[in-house]
């Protein structure tokens, strides 16, 4: 740790990473549901428990970013933060949010606007926090004077996130225009400035891991958001075939979303390359398999599961079905969890004053494989089930209660590679704690950089 | 390349389609009163979405396809079901379903008569709203719908009848969404397999109330006014002894279809 106050990423990554566990246990609850006879009914319905899945990955997601940007900014800047003490109020503030929300969905208050559920004064406080943080950071670059491209993407990128949380504040009463806003903060977020933020992270971690070329890395970095926001601001209209909006986002989106796996493509060849130029030397090898493996499964995840079903003359007999959880699985998991949890990994050592070499590599690299095997498994069984939901309910028209009954072997499946990749995450959690006890001698560690070969 | 130039394409680029998507913003902002009947958006279907929020349906139904996965889609639900047996069936579903026969059971929400009335004529007003075209083919609850290829219906237009009111019973009409015509299947109301035969039996019963006087005329009268005479069952009717069957078909269809309805349902001895 070069700068005494990054030390506050170690609580968001902390609270990050136990939220994440939280969500697969809601995950379990999901999935036994599906299974039935259904546990818990009449007592958490699925609606609570899904509600509580889904905020629990975003809510932990957008911890783990402002660790990251609590851990980076220092850094990238060289400076201590402006404020400690205002980024333990801002973590404070912002778990007791989650904690209310989580609260507030098992006692049956919500919004029900899938994914933006939480209740409308919780929401303000959201933007509270969001104002504080970014606040923050920009005293702290105001402070150093120095602003590097790595961290004002990255800054753009919450900013935006920030930004376009303000449509989740209206209220429409045509369901139409609901849904129409509703995706500006969704689709928005997770296929476009959410991008920015990966894109940065991963940038960053690259200059780290290779020793490359900041200004070679930052040039590209300019090239795949630029791709990103090319393709996803108008391939917003994928989720506009359907839902009472005008035909020509057919074409539109079909076009535009098409374009999307280009942005993916070009940064897995990007950390790739990138990557095998330095040889794959740095000591951290935690961080080089999920910074690689995260470049590569958002591909996977994001561009090619997504371009799967995002023509219209498909997604007319794949929307609505498990085929959209096949992709959003492997998605959410590829660009956003991956990268999150590389760059968990790549500070931990510094953060506990280790250097990477006293750092047992074993249990973190089964987490690594158990999580990806587990993850590559249940989008496999979405897929089957996403497929056969299709041809039986939409192409053959049987009743979807009929249609369940017959994909139940595929949430067999999901029960089981769920465990795997349950297994891995207690694995990552186990590892996490056992990294962290904090040295017997406190020291500064300062987290190697690999000279460019 | 340099990284002035890759910084340009990604200014650029970011401003020029932000522009263009707020443009087809407006663009379509103001095409959505037409496209959704903005003008039929009543005090009942604004407090009914309020009601789809506050009970969380979206995440296990879906609606225009939107939502979670764990229950079916609601988009045509009104069409399909009819608004009094949607309001039985929210008022307790597990009167009409089970886990042990249909694999899922929707809890009790505890849903007052008014919030009922409400969120069935927000899932009514969503129905009409103009979609594309989708779902390409109606997503049913339960059943199967028996119809041959898209185009299939079409041409059996000119072929008589009977096969006009058999494509109109699995097709426009939705009636197999609700009926099946074979076995002793009850999908939500009662199987029509041997209804031509039974017609003649029930209108000769010392109960019948209704004023056919022949088989034809009882299956036109089960068409036109559900309640005339009910099928024994507490899932086909209100306590109140009203017909579960949407009352509109009056309205909905022509004579001539419901002509071609009955010589179908003539041929279901």
């Amino acid at each position: 740790m070069i700068y005494r106050s990054q030390r506050v990423a170690y609580a968001y990554f902390l609270a990050a990473v136990l939220l994440f566990a939280l969500q697969i246990g809601f995950g379990f609850l999901l999935i036994a549901k599906y299974l039935g006879p259904d546990p818990l009914l009449g007592i958490l319905n699925f609606a609570t428990a899904k509600a509580c899945h889904t905020n629990l990955l975003l809510v932990w997601l957008l911890t783990g970013f402002m660790g990251a940007t609590y851990w980076l900014v220092p850094e990238e800047s060289r400076t201590e933060l402006h404020s400690e003490t205002l980024a333990w109020i801002q973590l404070g503030l912002w778990l007791a949010i989650g904690v209310t929300t989580i609260g507030c969905y098992l006692a049956g208050v919500t919004e029900g606007r899938k994914f933006l559920e939480m209740p409308f004064p919780l929401k303000l406080g959201v933007v509270v926090v969001f104002g504080l943080f970014l606040y923050n950071i920009a005293m702290t670059i105001r402070k150093a004077g120095r602003f590097t491209t790595t961290e004002g993407v990255l800054i753009g990128g919450l900013a935006a996130t920030a930004l376009l949380f303000v449509p989740a504040l209206i209220h429409f009463d045509n369901y139409t225009l609901d849904r129409f806003y509703r995706w500006w903060v969704v689709h928005l977020w997770v296929e476009g400035v959410w991008e920015l933020i990966q894109g940065a992270l991963l940038a960053f971690l690259l200059i780290r891991l290779s020793g490359a070329d900041r200004e070679v890395l930052e040039k590209w970095l300019y090239v795949i958001v630029g791709l990103t926001f090319l393709s996803g601001i108008l391939g917003t209209g994928h989720h506009y075939y359907w839902i009472g909006t005008p035909p020509y986002w057919l074409w539109v989106g079909g076009v535009f979303s098409a374009l999307e796996p280009l942005a993916f493509l070009s940064m897995a060849m990007y950390a790739y390359t990138t990557l095998r130029r330095s040889g794959l030397s740095h000591p951290n090898v935690i961080a080089l398999h999920w910074t690689l493996g995260s470049a590569i499964f958002s591909t996977i995840g994001a561009g090619i599961l997504g371009l799967a079903h995002t023509w219209p003359q498909v997604n007319r007999w794949t929307h609505g079905t498990h085929i959209t959880t096949m992709h959003g699985h492997l998605a959410f998991f590829g660009a956003y969890a991956m990268i999150v949890l590389a760059i968990i990994s790549y500070a931990l050592p510094a953060l506990t004053g280790r250097t990477e070499e006293e750092r047992q590599t074993r249990l973190g690299l089964w987490a690594f494989w158990l999580m990806i095997g587990g993850m590559f498994g249940m989008t496999m069984a979405f897929a089957a089930a996403g497929i056969t939901q299709t041809y039986l309910e939409r192409i053959l028209g049987l009743g979807y209660l009929e249609a369940q009954q017959k994909i139940q072997v595929h949430y067999v499946m999901v029960l089981g590679t769920g465990t795997i990749f349950a297994a891995g995450v207690a694995a990552f959690v186990l590892d996490f704690v056992r990294a962290g006890a904090p040295v017997t001698a406190p020291r500064t560690v300062i987290p190697r950089a690999v000279a460019a070969r | 390349m340099t990284k002035a130039t890759t910084r340009r394409f990604f200014f650029g680029g970011t401003i020029l389609f932000t522009l263009v998507f707020i443009g087809l913003t407006i663009q379509t902002h103001s095409t959505i009163a037409a496209r959704t009947h903005d003008d039929q958006i009543t005090d009942a279907v604004r407090n009914g979405l309020r009601v789809w929020g506050h009970y969380n349906c979206e995440n296990c139904h879906t609606l225009l396809g939107e939502g979670a996965y764990f229950a079916p889609d609601l988009t045509q639900i009104v069409a399909q079901r009819g608004d009094v047996y949607l309001a039985q069936f929210l008022a307790q579903p597990s009167r009409f379903y089970s886990e042990e026969r249909h694999g899922r059971l929707m809890p009790d929400l505890g849903l007052s008569p008014q919030e009922i009335q409400e969120v069935i004529a927000f899932l009514g007003w969503v129905g009409k709203i103009d979609t594309n075209g989708w779902p390409p083919r109606p997503i049913l609850v339960s059943g199967v719908a028996v119809r041959g290829l898209p185009g299939v219906e079409t041409s059996a237009v000119a072929s008589g009848a009977t096969a006009r009111g058999q494509a109109l019973f699995n097709g426009a009409g939705a009636c197999s969404s609700c009926h099946a015509v074979a076995g002793d299947s009850t999908l939500v109301g009662p199987s029509l397999a041997g209804v031509a035969a039974r017609a003649g039996e029930r209108i000769a019963a010392a109960g019948y109330r209704g004023s056919a006087v022949d088989a034809a005329g009882y299956l036109r009268e089960s068409i036109l006014e559900p309640s005339a005479f009910l099928v024994s069952g507490e899932r086909f009717a209100t306590p109140t002894h009203t017909s579960l069957m949407p009352a509109g078909y009056s309205a909905q269809l022509s004579s001539e279809q419901i002509d071609d309805l009955v010589a179908y349902l003539k041929t279901l001895q």
